[in-house]
């Protein structure tokens, strides 16, 4: 089922292609105007753009505007973020999401990573883009267990266990193995897979840095997970928190990001 | 979000953050409401996975407990925190602490009524000389031995010395503890324990519910713990004469061990006598003595009277018993089954050696019990999935499979459900060879069904 669903994942549209490789070399303007040829990633970067979490004033509504006003490595961000979108489903079944709550979702992650790579003093496309894979790790559980709500609830029921861990033990391959797969079949920094295999929580790995960052992003996860909106879209225990990997940057987390939470 | 329930201790596990913004979205009323019919001796709130909480956060749980503590007089609290975080709650409700605090989960067993670890050397210590009584005294009637360490110092020097104590206990609080009547197996037999005073209360203390359940699973002799009993009222011996009378129905047998009339009307043990029920002195006048269990029904869980045969409604309803099962083991294995042979008949096991097996009841619109009979190999593999590890471990596995009847049993109640069948389950019992299963089974017809699990042979038996 995991080989036919991986099988399935469609290679990255051509514009999108050229878009991120000119984005790459700094030229904004002309990944703008191809950028401007699907319309749907018009409309989605303009949803995006003006979501509170990004606080512009005005509305933003020209691509070359938004390109413009994001920067490069934002940009980039933006249209990975419009790529992971491609693959939620029409329907959400296992989580109570939508499209609209999920590309909050999306807007939530990107914002606050953004934040903690300024704070880390990081700048890296590909490390800014990394946290757009997160939230496939969301879409692969709904494709691989909607079809199973009834004893995946079931068995959830009679015995604490997150999704990601009854995919390892059925398959031995977990959802951020199949998030891994996606980054390779769009041509994503190796970087970028290794952070969200780090992040997983389970995971570490070997490279200080990775590492470091791959904690700042589990538990910017459940920083997310924590608010109403995505506990009542039962995400909040899709996966199992970690808390003794991010211990030691909690303090540092909480300065941060949590500013009124006593 | 719902508890998960595991041998009668329901435990809710947030991740995160937990405050006055998400508590509430943590905990819907429907939750609450789902909560407090459970029927579970203990509620607990993990903070394991919980890495900032205020008490905001923690305010919508303890409402929670207050609720379900008014349903059904279950043990509430939270559970698995480090010492900062046990200090924080203890902070939070420093006049108002009537739930219990848990160091682990494992600590909230030895406190919990299913009996499920027994005899077990426990060190405690807490700062307040109340708690140490309190806990001394929960601990020693759930049948541990309790050392308490009077200070701080001793404790530490205490619980440094290697294997001398099977659990070390700090950290830990106990508010209201659960006032039902604890309940344990031994062997076929369920013994209850009562302590003081019995009154009218007893008709809420005692589970009715699981004690119906273990007449339709097959259990046939209930002993009555009375060695703390000091007296009892007539409402209390109407209960039991109740309780006897309903119980003649199954051929089940009631007897009262250690209950002296000291305080008690004479009177009342004639007219308990006259119910049916015995009086023993000593618990092993009745768990030693092979041939009195054999008279009591104890020593085969089935009455050869009960035999009934299987009914129509049951057969047309065959597929979904069998997919109930299959579905649920091609889920936990990951691999597909196949069926082999269908026969109504008495159980036929062709190799008895290495196999294990599991049982369910149900009841409701229609009633009987499903058995499934696995190569050990199998239930290893379809227990591999909740253990999350290979192991060799016999208890375990047997721990994992009753589990896994119970997903079979929920699955099935789901199934019948969408045909208009309304059934409740009963507790899963396991069985650690096939001639353990047979003294249950001997004498029933069935449909037998063979499957073949990656060419393992798994059996499924469907009787009344």
């Amino acid at each position: 089922m995991i080989d036919s669903y991986i099988d399935k994942i469609p290679p990255s549209p051509k514009v999108l292609k050229v878009t991120l490789m000119l984005l790459n070399s700094g030229e904004l303007v002309k990944a703008a105007q191809i950028a401007k040829e699907d319309l749907a990633l018009n409309a989605y970067l303009k949803d995006l753009v003006n979501k509170p979490i990004y606080g512009f004033r005005n509305e933003v509504s020209d691509i070359s505007q938004i390109f413009g006003i994001l920067g490069v490595a934002k940009s980039q961000q933006a249209v990975y973020n419009y790529m992971i979108s491609l693959l939620s489903p029409a329907q959400w079944k296992l989580f109570k999401l939508n499209k609209t709550t999920f590309s909050n979702l999306q807007a939530d992650l990107s914002a606050n990573w953004q934040k903690i790579l300024a704070h880390l003093n990081i700048e890296n496309k590909d490390i800014e883009s990394s946290i757009t894979l997160l939230p496939a790790s969301i879409i692969v559980s709904e494709a691989l267990f909607n079809e199973k709500i009834d004893d995946v609830n079931l068995l959830r029921s009679a015995h604490p266990i997150d999704l990601n861990t009854i995919l390892k033990r059925l398959c031995k391959m977990d959802l951020f193995d199949i998030c891994e797969q996606i980054s390779k079949k769009w041509e994503m920094q190796e970087s970028v897979a290794q952070i969200i295999q780090a992040s997983s929580g389970v995971k570490p790995s070997d490279n200080e840095e990775i590492n470091m960052l791959g904690k700042w992003m589990h538990l910017l996860l459940f920083y997310t997970l924590s608010q109403p909106n995505y506990i009542n879209a039962e995400l909040n225990d899709f996966i199992d928190f970690q808390i003794d990997y991010v211990e030691d940057i909690y303090d540092e987390f909480s300065q941060l990001l949590i500013k009124d939470l006593s | 979000m719902r508890a998960v329930v595991r041998n009668g201790v329901g435990v809710f596990s947030p991740q995160g953050f937990l405050d006055g913004n998400n508590s509430t979205a943590f905990l819907s009323i429907d939750d609450i409401e789902a909560t407090a019919k459970l029927n579970v001796d203990m509620i607990l709130v993990s903070l394991k996975k919980v890495i900032f909480f205020n008490r905001n956060g923690l305010d919508a749980f303890v409402k929670m407990f207050l609720k379900v503590r008014a349903g059904n007089q279950a043990t509430v609290g939270f559970c698995d925190y480090d010492a900062k975080k046990f200090e924080a709650i203890v902070k939070f409700y420093k006049d108002d602490l009537n739930f219990s605090l848990f160091k682990s989960q494992d600590v909230a067993s030895l406190f919990a009524a299913n009996f499920k670890n027994q005899n077990k050397n426990v060190l405690l210590y807490s700062e307040d000389k109340s708690q140490r009584a309190a806990m001394a005294i929960e601990l020693h009637d759930n049948g541990h031995n309790p050392i308490i360490a009077q200070s701080e110092e001793e404790f530490e020097e205490k619980s440094e010395a290697d294997n001398a104590y099977d659990v070390v206990i700090s950290h830990t609080h106990i508010g209201q503890m659960g006032q039902t009547v604890a309940a344990r197996v031994t062997g076929n037999a369920i013994i209850y324990t009562v302590s003081s005073f019995l009154d009218a209360e007893i008709g809420s203390t005692f589970n009715i519910a699981y004690h119906n359940n273990s007449l339709n699973v097959g259990f046939r002799l209930f002993i009555f713990d009375a060695f703390k009993v000091v007296s009892m009222n007539v409402h209390a011996l109407n209960f039991f004469s109740k309780l006897a009378s309903a119980g003649a129905e199954y051929n089940a047998t009631i007897c009262f061990v250690g209950l002296t009339f000291d305080k008690t009307p004479i009177a009342f043990k004639e007219t308990l006598e006259d119910s049916g029920i015995m009086f023993f002195q000593q618990m092993d006048d009745i768990l030693q003595n092979k041939e009195l269990l054999d008279e009591l029904g104890a020593s085969s869980a089935a009455s050869v009277q009960n035999i009934r045969p299987l009914n129509k409604v049951m057969v047309t309803e065959l597929p979904h018993f069998i997919d109930a099962a299959v579905a649920t083991i091609e889920m936990m294995t990951n691999s597909k089954a196949t069926k082999d042979a269908v026969q109504i008949n008495e159980i036929k096991i062709d190799n008895k050696e290495d196999k294990i097996a599991s049982s369910i009841g149900f009841y409701g619109d229609m009633d009987g019990m499903v058995i499934l009979i696995f190569p050990t190999g199998i239930a290893k593999k379809a227990c591999e999935l909740l253990i999350g590890e290979e192991t060799d471990d016999i208890e375990l596995i047997l721990d994992t499979l009753a589990e896994l009847v119970n997903i079979v049993g929920g699955k099935l109640k789901t199934l019948l459900l969408d045909q208009k069948i309304h059934v409740d389950i009963t507790l899963p019992r396991t069985y650690p060879d096939v001639d353990s299963l047979l003294e249950i089974t001997e004498f029933k017809k069935g449909v037998q069904v063979d499957l073949v699990f990656d060419n393992d042979k798994f059996l499924f038996f469907l009787t009344r």
